[in-house]
Formats: C-alpha cells, structure tokens, sequence
C-alpha cells in the first residue's frame, strides 16, 4: 500500500528525531575517541608533542614495571571491588524484595542508596576520616577491648576497596533489586511442586534469571571502578598507583597527553576485555 | 517454622549490618561537621556551627554551587531532549542500520569518564578551544544521553502507538503528536531519566576537572577545598549537599512518583 | 562571571528548542542576578598559583582596592604549572607563582615578563632568599621571592624520641616502621635523599639517580604513606603517622594552635629550602594590573596574609612583614630562627629536562614498590 515516496518521506522524519541525538555522540565522543587513539601514537619530546607515528608509547608501557603494574594493580582492585560487591549486594536486594513487606520496599530501597546523595568527593574523604588511627571505627573497637593496637586501614588497598565496595553496594543492591521483583512467583512454586528446597529452588531457578542482572550491574561496577581516579588517590595514599593515577601524572605533572591517551586506550582495551567475557549476559540498553 | 524464624533473624542481622556499612561514613561527616575545632575526627570537642557560618561566607564554594545546579539541569535537559527524541524515532519508524545506531548510542556507558574527558580534552587542546563550564556541560551531556535513551526507548511501548495514530488522523503534525502526546504519556520516564542524569552530573568529578578552568562544578571545589587546608569545611558542604538532595528526592517522591506507584 | 556571554553564545548555537532556550535564559537571567554585585564593570586577573593564594583573606583586599576579580586556578608543583600554560592560549595567564629554582626554566621558554627594578621591594626582601641568579638574567628582573620554608622532618614530638629527629637516617629505621609520611613532590625528596647520601642537590646527576632509588624505595617501605600537602596535615594531625618527611613549618604553622605538639627542625645532614617566586607572564594583556598584584603580595601587608594564608604557613620573603604579624604568629614561622637555618639548607635540584623525566620515572617506581 504504502509508495515508495511515502517511505521515503517517513525517513527524512525518522532521521530528523535521531540525527541530533547520533551527532551529538559522534562529534563529542567517537571523534574524540578517535582524536585521542590517533594521539596516543605521537609522542612527547622535551616540551614538544612529535606528531611522528609509532608505537613508542605503548612499548615503553609493556617495558616499565611501575607503568604495568598499575594496570595489575587496576585490574586486582577492580575484580576484588566487583565481586566483593556483588556478594554482598545481592543478599541486601534479596532481603528487600522478599522479606521486607511490599509497602516499605521502595523506602528501604532509597535507604539503601541514600548516601549516593553526599558528594562523591566527600564520600571517599569521609572513609578516610573514619578508618584512620584516631578514626571512629579504631576508636570504637578499642573502646570496647577487641584490638589493643588500632588497625592500620587508611592509605592501604583495603581503604580503597572499602571505599569503592560502599558505592557499589549501593549501586548493585538497586540494579538486583529491579532484577529480583520482576521475576514471576511461579517459577519458585513450579520448582517448589518438583520438590526442590530452598537452596535448590535459589541455585537453579533465581540465581540462573536473575544472572543477567547481576552481570549487568558487574560490567556497570568494573567500568566505573577501573576508571575512577578519586577513591584510590584519596584513601590508597599513594602506596601503590592504578591506571587512572597514572594518566592523571601524565596529564598533570608531564603535559604528556600522547601517553596519557595511549594509557588510556589500554584502559579501554581492559575494559572492552570484561565486556567481550560477559557479553552474553548483557543488557545494557535495558538498564 | 523454627528454620523460618531465625533466617528472619540473620536477614534482619544482615540488612542491618550492611545498612550500618552503608550510612557509617554519612553519619561521621554530619557529626563533625558541627566540630568545634580544626579536627574532623574523634574526639569530639562539642557542637559549633562555624563551618557552616563558613561555608556560606566562602563565595567560590557557592559560586561552585550555583555552577553545578546550572550545568546539571542544562546538560540533563539537552540529554533528555536527545535522548526522547531518538527515542521516538527508533520505536516509532524502521531506520536501515538501527541497531548499530542504538549502539552507538548506547557506546558511551561503556567507556570510562576519565577517557572520555581526555578524548575531549585532546581535541579541544588541538583546537585551541578554552575550557569553560561550556565544555563540562557538553562532557556530561555525553554521558547522560545514553541513560536518558535506554530508559525511554525501554519505556516506549506498542500500547502508545494506536493513541499517536487518533491524534495523527485528528491533523496533527509529526512533531505535534510527540510533543503532545507522546510526550506526556512518558513523562514519568522522562523525568526518572532527568532526575538521574542531575544526580550523575551533579556529582561527576574527573569530566568536571580536567574540562573546567575557573568556574568550577562543586566537586572539583571541594576537591581543591581539600587540598588547601585541613578543617572542617568539608564535612559542612558534604552535609548541605547531602541533606538538601533528600530534602529534594522527599518531595519528588511524594508529588511525582507517587503516581507510578498507584496504576 | 562570564555566564552571561556565553549563554548569548548558546542562544545563537545550532541547537535551539523552544525548552531549552527558555531554560537557558532563565539560567542566565538567574546567574546574572546571583553574581551582579562583583561583576559590574570588572576587570579579571587570571593568577596561576600555590594554594596559599587561594585564601580570600588575601586576595579580597587587592580585589576590593583595585574593583578587580582574581581568578585563581592553584596547582602543584612546576610541571603541573607549565602543563597548564601549555594547554591554554597566550593571553590566558597574567600572573605565575613558581619555583624560586625553576624561574630560569620558564624564562627558557620566554614566558616572563620584565618587571622594573623600581616596582620591587627589593631592599626589603631577606638577602639569602633574594636569589637574583634565579629571579633575573642578564641584568633584568623577571620574577620575585614571595616565601619561603624548608622541606625537612616535621614531627609529634609527643610521639618520637626529639634527638632522632637530628637524624636523617633514624628515618630508615625499624624504629619509625609504619609512622612516617612522606612528601608527594619528588624534587625535594629526591634531593633530601641524596642528602643522607651526602650528595650536594646542585650536584645531582643521572649517576646518582640508582643509589637514590635505592634509598627511597628503602624508605618507602618504611613510612606508611605518600601525600600532597592536604593529606600529610591530615596524616599529622590525626595522628595517622607521627613523622612527615619533606615537612617543614608550612606543614606545623597552620595547625600550631589546634596540634602545639607539632614541631619541626633540620637534621644535621641538612635540608631543603624552598623558595616561591612570583612573575607577570608576558603574553599578559594586562600587563600594569598584573604588575600591581605583584606589587600587592610582596608588600609587606600582603606579605603577612600570604605568609599565614590558610593552605600553609610559610616565612614571608620581605622582611618588612613582621610589622603585620602577631607574636604568636612570629613564634609559628620561627621569625627568629631563620638566621640559624639558612645555612644548614640547600636549594632544590634544578634538572634537566632530560634528567627532570628520570627523576619523575624513580618517583613513579618508588610509588609502585
């Protein structure tokens, strides 16, 4: 029924409503992007960037310890982060949606990502406070005589970790949390009827539905973690750099964008390495 | 019935010990926000409101304030606009190629900040363009759009098409029926999707940073507020800013959405 | 407040929609009622600076003087300063505060300008730390010393035994495991290593550089932390660590009234003395303004607020000073004292650019150990 003109017509319109939106991720992040890999391939000589093409920057990254060691030291932080943070996460988003009576559910959820709400900034400055030797947590515990010498946690992995699994927790509590309700009530009956126990019913029916939803909220965690800069300069105390500490120094200190772009794209290279892995449990576009 | 009773019982443990985790470092930064002293840790030496009398007194930390509120709302707005309109263009018509559009799209959720603010930083860099908070807003629209489109495209269901077709065929434009009808029928979409994008652009630090040059967002001033004397100052803007967002998701909570919840 | 302009730029933009405008003109609108009081008619000085700049109680005096707004941006250390010059367009900066020792290196790159020999107050300024070798060539002044400290050993003395601390190697020992921080600008440490090395820092070369890793990496797994100025006070004060390596009065000063056990001194092998110069860029469009404000922190008012401005505590380069500074305050920056420190102290290492990179490289690997 439809003529061809009229096709053509429907879309010049569909290309009016999408185009902006296309343009605006072309021109401000995919040329970017691109800008940045073709950069990462100049160099840094004295005070000159040397728009000469090779791989200098990328060798000298494989080749320095202090400089692949930040990226170990990225990827470990990440996956300890990621994973501590779903297994905790995952019980508060279970106690929630089946414990807590439905009326309170959508109040003990916003508690439970309320702190979201101070400055991210102030966040991490905060665990600081509150790990250090004088801090509220040493104090307390040697107020009630279980140490005797207060625990070293500031300026150490741990204090990272901690900071990072705090945000994360929230942010996975909420994305399990949508995961969890919208599964049926009939699927845990059904398993109930073939005679499963709870264990069972948990470890073949829900975890396996709600799968998709905690890789979702991993890849989302492993993302945001890698790439955070904050967190580890703030509580890690400089006793060992991530990957972001790194650019940072570039940037900061050296003026040194080609590597700065170059440590960057192997950022991104890890990162598309997690999504390659877990690709097939993805929905992004449905977060 | 007894197995039922103590899993309530290590469930309740549980959401408290982790609720306790979750609010330990908030409920500290209020506590010694009200120090009386230079000291943000124990012990603590009574209640005084000098950090805020100071905080409000600092005109660069307000000027950061004002900043932000302007380049959240300014660049959730552009997102969201972006983000509706693509939205309803890829659910209402079939585009050649959609789905590596969509992607496209998508593709920016997946990269982190950091390398997105570099790979602006560089081009602006090569252009000669100066930072402003121009060039943050335009960081952060980046980052939203793709928030803004997965969550309205997600909510753009069938069910609308057959309202958009009537108004339609009563002579309404294209642009008229999405305007004013689709619209309104996503709003409760369009708002969670702008109401998200503030909190993350309000709170975003390293796209803010590096893109920036006097007038700053808020983070990046309580960053150098950190780094330029130790007091107490910190944990009263933390505070302002925590107690006012809650003041603000209090009142969306009771006017906005409470509609979604009674269908 | 340039929100105003801009928002004009935007409305003119490719991407109008009736929303946004309305938006955008209300911001504005909103904006410019929030900031028309400071911004009426203003000129703008843009001033790259030290965080002890940043102190409203220093600069709001030469704005109000002057009806000018400062706009500060604060960084640390010399190449984050130059990495910010280059990144912007000539004409951005008017005004630099920088390295007594790297004044040459930013004079390599021509981006003083001259400031006459009249406008200064040079016969005020404390003889040892007036540094014309640095602050001018040939025959022409390019920049001035504002203040000055010392990197040295900063201190509980509460908590450490008082005659260690006339060690620099005590620092190295089981002793102090676990209790020391450690400045987070690699110039002065590598330099206060190469002191316990007994190597002179004017002296250092790609030579030293192995031994001096040696020592650092050592001493880094001996100390607790790395930290920028904010994070070693925090450290201090807290009582997170009781020794701060690369400290000095600028650490102890500002928090002399809230930590009286925080003191400071400098071991026999000597320390480091650091030295901040202030310049007019030359690219500057605003050459007299920025003249004035340079005139301004150096004069002796102005030298009091900057000595005890609220990031760091530091003695004021003109003597002058001490008619604006409280007792207390003298007793804070050891006014008396600096005579006896002088010559115990040495100036940073001034590397190439070629050594600068190596000796960032060791900072990096010692960070990673």
């Amino acid at each position: 029924m439809t003529t061809l003109s009229l096709e053509n017509a429907d879309r010049r319109k569909a290309w009016g409503f999408v185009a902006p939106a296309l343009v605006w991720t072309v021109a401000f992040f995919v040329v970017p992007f691109l800008f940045m890999a073709a950069m990462s391939l100049w160099s840094r000589q004295g005070r000159e960037i040397v728009r000469a093409w090779n791989l200098d920057n990328y060798l000298r990254f494989f080749g320095e310890n202090a400089l692949l060691k930040g990226l170990s030291n990225s990827l470990e932080i990440t996956l300890t982060v990621t994973v501590l943070s779903v297994l905790l996460a995952y019980p508060l988003a279970w106690i929630i949606a089946e414990r807590v009576p439905k009326r309170f559910q959508r109040t003990a959820l916003i508690l439970a990502i309320l702190p979201f709400w101070t400055s991210y900034v102030v966040r991490s400055y905060s665990w600081l406070l509150v790990l250090t030797k004088n801090g509220v947590i040493n104090q307390a515990l040697l107020g009630i005589g279980i140490i005797s010498e207060p625990l070293e946690i500031a300026s150490t992995r741990t204090a990272t970790v901690i900071g990072f699994v705090h945000f994360f927790v929230m942010l996975l509590t909420l994305t399990i949390y949508a995961n969890l309700v919208q599964l049926s009530p009939n699927y845990r009956r059904a398993a109930a009827d073939l005679g499963a126990n709870g264990l069972q019913t948990f470890w073949h029916v829900i975890l396996p539905l709600t799968l998709p939803g905690i890789m979702t909220g991993a890849f989302l965690t492993f993302v945001l973690c890698i790439g955070d800069y904050i967190t580890p300069q703030i509580l890690g105390g400089n006793n060992e750099l991530v990957l972001p500490q790194i650019i940072m120094l570039q940037i900061g200190r050296r003026a040194d964008l080609p590597m700065a772009s170059a440590l960057s794209i192997v950022l991104m290279l890890a990162v598309t390495l997690a999504y390659a892995l877990c690709a097939r449990w993805l929905k992004i576009d449905r977060v | 019935m007894l197995r039922h009773r103590l899993s309530t019982l290590l469930a309740v443990i549980y959401a408290a010990a982790l609720f306790g985790f979750i609010f330990l470092p908030v409920a500290v930064l209020v506590l010694f926000s009200f120090q009386d002293g230079r000291l943000p840790v124990p012990p603590f030496n009574g209640f005084s409101l000098q950090w805020y009398e100071a905080i409000f007194a600092d005109r660069k930390l307000m000027a950061a304030l004002l900043n932000s509120l302007i380049v959240a709302t300014a660049s959730s707005a552009v997102a969201c606009l972006l983000g509706f309109m693509a939205a309803y263009g890829f659910a209402r018509y079939k585009l050649p190629g959609s789905v590596l559009q969509r992607g496209l799209l998508i593709a920016p959720m997946t990269v982190s900040y950091l390398i997105i603010a570099l790979g602006l930083l560089t081009v602006l860099n090569t252009l000669g363009i100066g930072l402003s908070l121009w060039t943050v807003g335009i960081g952060h629209v980046v980052i939203n759009l793709p928030l803004c489109f997965a969550i309205i495209y997600s909510s753009m269901g069938d069910h609308h098409v057959n309202i958009e077709r009537a108004a339609r065929d009563l002579g309404a434009s294209d642009w008229k029926v999405m305007l004013l009808v689709t619209a309104p029928m996503l709003m409760p979409s369009i708002l969670a999707s702008f109401f998200l994008s503030v909190t993350f652009s309000w709170d975003e630090f390293i796209i803010a940073f590096l893109l920036s040059r006097f007038n700053v967002t808020l983070p990046v001033e309580i960053w150098s507020l950190l780094r330029s004397g130790l007091n107490p100052k910190t944990n009263a803007i933390g505070s302002v800013v925590f107690l006012a967002s809650i003041a603000l998701l209090a009142i969306l909570e009771l006017t906005l959405f409470r509609k979604k919840n009674t269908p | 407040m340039s929100v105003g302009k801009e928002g004009n730029e935007m409305k003119t933009g490719k991407r109008p929609g009736a929303c946004m405008r309305r938006f955008l003109q209300s911001a504005t609108a909103l904006a410019a009622i929030a900031f028309a009081a400071p911004t009426l008619a203003q000129d703008e000085l843009n001033a790259l600076v030290w965080c002890d700049h940043t102190d409203p109680t220093l600069i709001e005096p030469f704005e109000q003087a002057n009806n000018v707004k400062v706009n500060l941006k604060d960084f640390e250390g010399t190449g984050a300063g130059l990495s910010i010059i280059e990144q912007s367009q000539p004409g951005d900066w008017d005004v630099m505060v920088i390295d007594g020792v790297d004044v040459q290196r930013a004079l390599d790159m021509d981006l003083f300008a001259e400031l006459p020999a009249d406008a200064l107050p040079t016969a005020d300024i404390f003889p040892e730390v007036r540094l014309d070798k640095n602050n001018s060539r040939d025959g022409k002044i390019y920049a001035v010393t504002e203040k000055f400290g010392y990197n040295t050993i900063a201190y509980d003395k509460s908590k450490v035994d008082v005659n260690d601390m006339k060690n620099l190697s005590s620092l190295w020992s089981e002793k102090y495991k676990g209790r020391i921080a450690i400045y987070d600008y690699y110039l002065p440490l590598i330099g206060i290593a190469g002191l316990e090395l007994g190597k002179k820092t004017a002296e250092l070369t790609d030579a030293d550089l192995p031994a001096i890793k040696d020592r650092l990496v050592a001493l880094k797994q001996n100390s607790k932390q790395v930290s920028d100025v904010v994070s070693s006070q925090t450290a201090l004060a807290t009582g997170e660590v009781d020794i701060l390596l690369g400290g000095g009065e600028w650490i102890t000063g500002v928090l002399s009234a809230d930590k009286p056990d925080l003191d400071w001194t400098i071991p026999d092998e000597g320390g480091l003395l650091w030295t901040q110069s202030i310049a007019v860029l030359k690219t500057s469009k605003k050459q007299e303004l920025a003249r004035k404000f340079v005139q301004y922190i150096v004069s002796p008012e102005g030298q009091a607020r900057l000595a005890t401005s609220s990031c760091y505590w530091a003695m004021p380069a003109n003597s002058k000073a001490g008619d604006h500074l409280t007792d207390a305050q003298k007793a804070a920056l050891r006014w008396s004292d600096q005579a006896s420190y002088l010559p115990k102290t040495q100036l940073y290492p001034v590397p190439s650019a070629e050594l600068d990179q190596k000796m960032q490289d060791v900072w990096t690997e010692m960070l990673q150990q």
